[in-house]
C-alpha cells in the first residue's frame, strides 16, 4: 500500500522543512504539495503551520485547495499543527474575522491568559479522549509556540495548562486530527506522534 | 509556568566564540557540534547569534545554519546581520524557527519588526537588546554592544512590542561573559515593562545566580552561555537544581 505523507505548501513562512525532516525521521515519505492534483494523489495530509490565520486561508483559495481538502477529508487522515490546527474549525479571528475548513465545530480567539503572550515553551498535555495518534504520548510534553487558542466544547482529545489557563492542545473527529504544539520541535516524542500518524 | 532553559551560541563562522563584555573572543566549539550536546542535554531551544556579520556588514552565513538546524529537533532561533524580509526567508528555509533582530531595527529602519511579523506571525520575530547602563537608564547597543543608539531600553522594548515582535532576548554589556551574575535589576525591568515573553542572557555564574534571576525577575527563559562551553555545568545540573528548589522546568 502506497503511503505518501503530503504537507501543504501555504503561506510563505511555513516552517515545512522542518516538518518534512521530522515525518522522515519517523520513517515516512513525504511531498510537498502545492496543487489539487498533488492533494489528491498522497495517502495523508499534514497542514503544517507558521503564520496568521487569515492569510493560511488566503492561500489556500488561491491555490484552489479548500474545495479540494473538502472532497478528501472523508477518506484520508488529516493533521493539522498550530495553525495548520486552528484552520480545521469555522472561524478564525486574527486580523478581522476569517471562515475556516470547518472540519470542526470550533473557533479561534485570542489566548485568554494572564500571562506573557505568545505561550512559548514545553507543557504535558492532559489526556480527555485519547486517539491513535496519541498512542504512547500521554506523559509526554510538547512544545508551544502560539497566541491564539481553539474554543470548542466537542471533539476534544487533550488539555493544557498554561498560567492558570486550561486550553485545547489537540481534537479529533474521524480521520481529522490537530494538535497545538509542535511535534516537529518536540523531541522524539513528536517523531512518536508522526510515527502514529503514518501507521493509521 | 516552566522557565525555558536555552542554549547561547555566539558564532563567528566557523566558530562558536565566548566573548567577555562582548570583546576579547575565545573559540569554544563548532556551531553543530555544541548544539547537538545541548540538545542532548535537554535544551528547550538554542539561539544561535552571529555575533560579526553586522559588524563586517555581510550577509549570514547559511550552510553552518543548516548543519546546526538538521542537529535539533527543538526551536532554533537565529539572528546577526538581518536586514530584509529575504533574509527572514532564506533563515526559515534553513531551518530556523525564529529569527532574532537587533542592529538593523534599531539605527536604520524598525519598519522590519512590523513587515517580518505580519507575514511570519510574531512568534517567528525576536528582538535582540544590549543593554548598557548609565547612571539611572539603560541605553540599547548594537553590534556586539560596540555602537550606540540613544535609545532607551524600557522605551524600545515597548515600541518593538507595540510593532509585533513575539519575544525579546536581553543581553547586558556589562555582564555578558563574566559569569558573575546577572544584572537581575535591568531584567525585572524588562520583563514587567511588556506583555511578550522576555529571555534573559548575560551574566550566569553559578547555579544560584539562575535561580535568583528567575525568582526575582521571573522571566520566560534563561540564556546560558560561558557556563555551558568551559563545561561549568550541564543543562540537565541546571534544570534538576531548579526542580529541587521548587522552579517548574519542562522535563
Amino acid at each position: 500500500m502506497s503511503n505518501v505523507i503530503g504537507i501543504v505548501n501555504y503561506g510563505v513562512a511555513g516552517n515545512i522543512h522542518s516538518v518534512q525532516k521530522a515525518i522522515e525521521k519517523a520513517g515516512g515519505k513525504v511531498k510537498i504539495v502545492n496543487t489539487k492534483e498533488e492533494l489528491l494523489a498522497v495517502d495523508k495530509i499534514i497542514l503544517p503551520g507558521v503564520g496568521s490565520f487569515r492569510d493560511a486561508m488566503e492561500e489556500l483559495h488561491n491555490k484552489e485547495l479548500v474545495e479540494s481538502l473538502k472532497e478528501v477529508v472523508q477518506e484520508k487522515s488529516i493533521l493539522g499543527i498550530c495553525l495548520g490546527m486552528q484552520i480545521l474549525t469555522s472561524l478564525g479571528f486574527e486580523y478581522g474575522k476569517t471562515a475556516g475548513l470547518g472540519f470542526i465545530n470550533a473557533e479561534v480567539k485570542p489566548m485568554l491568559v494572564d500571562a506573557k503572550v505568545p505561550h512559548l515553551g514545553f507543557s504535558s498535555i492532559e489526556v480527555i479522549k485519547s486517539n491513535a495518534i496519541l498512542k504512547g504520548l500521554e506523559n509526554e510534553e510538547f512544545y508551544f509556540m502560539h497566541s491564539y487558542e481553539v474554543v470548542n466544547y466537542t471533539d476534544i482529545a487533550t488539555l493544557t495548562s498554561y498560567a492558570n489557563h486550561k486550553f485545547v492542545s489537540s481534537i479529533h473527529k474521524d480521520k481529522v486530527y490537530g494538535v497545538q504544539f509542535h511535534p516537529e520541535k518536540s523531541r522524539d516524542a513528536g517523531i512518536r506522534l508522526f510515527t502514529n500518524f503514518i501507521e493509521l | 509556568m516552566r522557565t525555558r532553559i536555552i542554549a547561547k551560541l555566539d558564532v563567528k563562522p566557523p566558530y562558536v566564540v565566548k566573548p567577555v563584555h562582548f570583546e576579547g573572543l575565545r573559540k569554544v566549539g563548532i556551531p553543530a557540534e555544541l548544539a547537538k550536546k545541548y540538545y542532548d542535554q535537554g535544551a528547550d531551544e538554542v539561539f544561535y547569534i552571529d555575533i560579526v556579520a553586522s559588524l563586517y556588514q555581510r550577509e549570514i552565513l547559511f550552510d553552518t545554519i543548516e548543519e546546526t538546524a538538521n542537529e535539533l529537533l527543538i526551536p532554533f532561533a537565529v539572528g546577526g546581520g538581518v536586514r530584509s524580509m529575504e533574509n527572514f526567508s532564506k533563515l526559515f528555509h534553513k531551518g530556523a524557527d525564529k529569527v532574532v533582530l537587533n542592529t538593523y531595527a534599531l539605527q536604520e529602519n524598525p519598519d522590519l519588526i512590523n513587515e517580518a511579523a505580519r507575514t511570519f506571525g510574531n512568534q517567528a520575530v525576536v528582538v535582540n537588546i544590549e543593554a548598557k547602563k548609565w547612571d539611572n537608564h539603560y541605553e540599547c547597543y548594537s553590534d556586539c554592544g560596540r555602537i550606540q543608539s540613544e535609545k532607551d531600553v524600557l522605551a524600545w522594548v515597548k515600541e518593538v512590542e507595540e510593532r509585533g515582535a513575539g519575544e525579546i532576548l536581553l543581553q547586558s554589556v556589562d555582564k555578558d561573559g563574566r559569569q558573575r551574575g546577572f544584572d537581575i535589576n535591568l531584567a525585572k525591568q524588562v520583563v514587567d515593562a511588556v506583555e511578550i515573553p522576555v529571555v534573559v542572557s548575560s551574566g550566569a555564574g553559578t547555579l544560584e545566580d539562575i535561580k535568583e534571576l528567575i525568582e526575582y525577575a521571573k522571566p520566560s527563559g534563561v540564556a546560558i552561555a560561558s557556563l555551558l562551553h568551559y563545561d561549568k555545568l550541564t543543562i540537565e545540573e541546571i534544570k534538576k537544581y531548579l526542580r529541587n528548589d521548587g522552579i517548574e522546568v519542562s522535563k
